[in-house]
């Protein structure tokens, strides 16, 4: 299933699976303590070949189940210095709220795997 | 667990091993091709033989893919620490942590080299630091700084983690200073000596 779909009476909205994880992406990046979000095969593949366009929002993973849940999975790579478990608490928080927010979609988890540290 | 990692040994050492055999035997012309082609006649010839040898190679590819499974299932376990939070979970990949090192330790000039290696155990990660020291500094003393700012680090960045931590660290090397000149002088003999080079230079 790659869209999340609601009706309303004017007739049906349907929010892409990209859209979750650009939004996911965005409320990742913007809380303190993120350097970026991790990349995978797919990603670092579009970046090697310098279609930037089709990389999208990282290796952000977002998941639809048939009940309207939805499950994301974060890549980050963390500034030096900072708590892991603190900014992986504040980026949860922060991508919970938004999405709640902009999509009014039922989150179920958001998963959040940080792959590397770097220095600011 | 053990078990199969020995059977995964022994399997592959018997393959490489009848390949080595069999690579002997043909180049030192023991068996001639006529027998090697009538025994696979033979066997292409005799359904049984050809069942037998079917399920063989069945079996191998099998018993070599759960092998390959358990090696990367278990290297995939051991490089992340995983914590279920009230949002979902948290995975943290152990490579932070050696990142985290190298990036701390600059502050210590009496280390010239350091290579972490970080493994996870049930609620306890450990850490394996192979040093290479300048010359002329107390063994004992970085040592002990190295252990208690890598703990204090490390602690400060996984803080909230019930994790117990364990530090292992091995002096690989001290380089001295008569390395330093070797290596300064050997780096001179390599830069080519420019003709008439001296031509200008005034001795007052």
């Amino acid at each position: 299933m790659n869209r999340e779909e609601s009706s309303t009476d004017l007739g049906r909205i349907k929010i892409h699976r990209n859209v979750i994880a650009s939004i996911t992406s965005i409320a990742a990046i913007q809380t303190e303590g993120v350097k970026s979000i991790g990349k995978n095969f797919s990603a670092r593949f579009h970046e090697f070949l310098d279609r930037k366009e089709n990389a999208g929002p990282g290796a952000i993973r977002v998941e639809l189940d048939k009940n309207g849940d939805v499950r994301v999975e974060i890549p980050l790579v963390i500034k030096y210095g900072y708590n892991i478990p603190d900014v992986a608490s504040k980026v949860q928080e922060h991508v919970r709220a938004s999405l709640e927010k902009m999509t009014s979609l039922s989150i179920k988890d958001i998963n959040v795997n940080v792959q590397g540290m770097e220095k600011a | 667990m053990r078990f199969f990692n020995v059977l995964g040994i022994f399997f592959y050492a018997g393959i490489l091993i009848l390949i080595g055999i069999g690579l002997i035997v043909f180049s030192l012309n023991i068996v001639p091709p006529d027998e090697l082609n009538n025994l696979f006649v033979y066997v292409q010839n005799n359904l049984n033989s050809r069942i037998a040898v079917g399920l063989s190679g069945l079996l191998l590819i099998l018993v070599s893919f759960s092998f390959a499974q358990l090696i990367l299932g278990r290297f995939q376990r051991e490089k992340t620490i995983g914590v279920p939070t009230s949002s979902g979970e948290l995975t943290i990949s152990l490579s932070v942590i050696e990142d985290l090192i190298k990036h701390f330790v600059v502050i210590l000039p009496e280390i010239k080299e350091i290579r972490p290696d970080v493994i996870a155990a049930k609620k306890r990660i450990m850490v394996n630091l192979r040093v290479v020291l300048k010359s002329e500094t107390n063994l004992l003393d970085v040592t002990n700084r190295l252990q208690e700012i890598t703990k204090a680090k490390i602690q400060e960045v996984l803080e909230g983690l019930d994790l117990e931590i364990i530090l292992k660290i091995h002096i690989a090397k001290i380089i001295g200073k008569e390395d330093k000149e070797r290596r300064r002088k050997e780096s001179d003999k390599d830069e080519p000596s420019i003709p008439f080079g001296g031509y200008g230079k005034f001795n007052i």
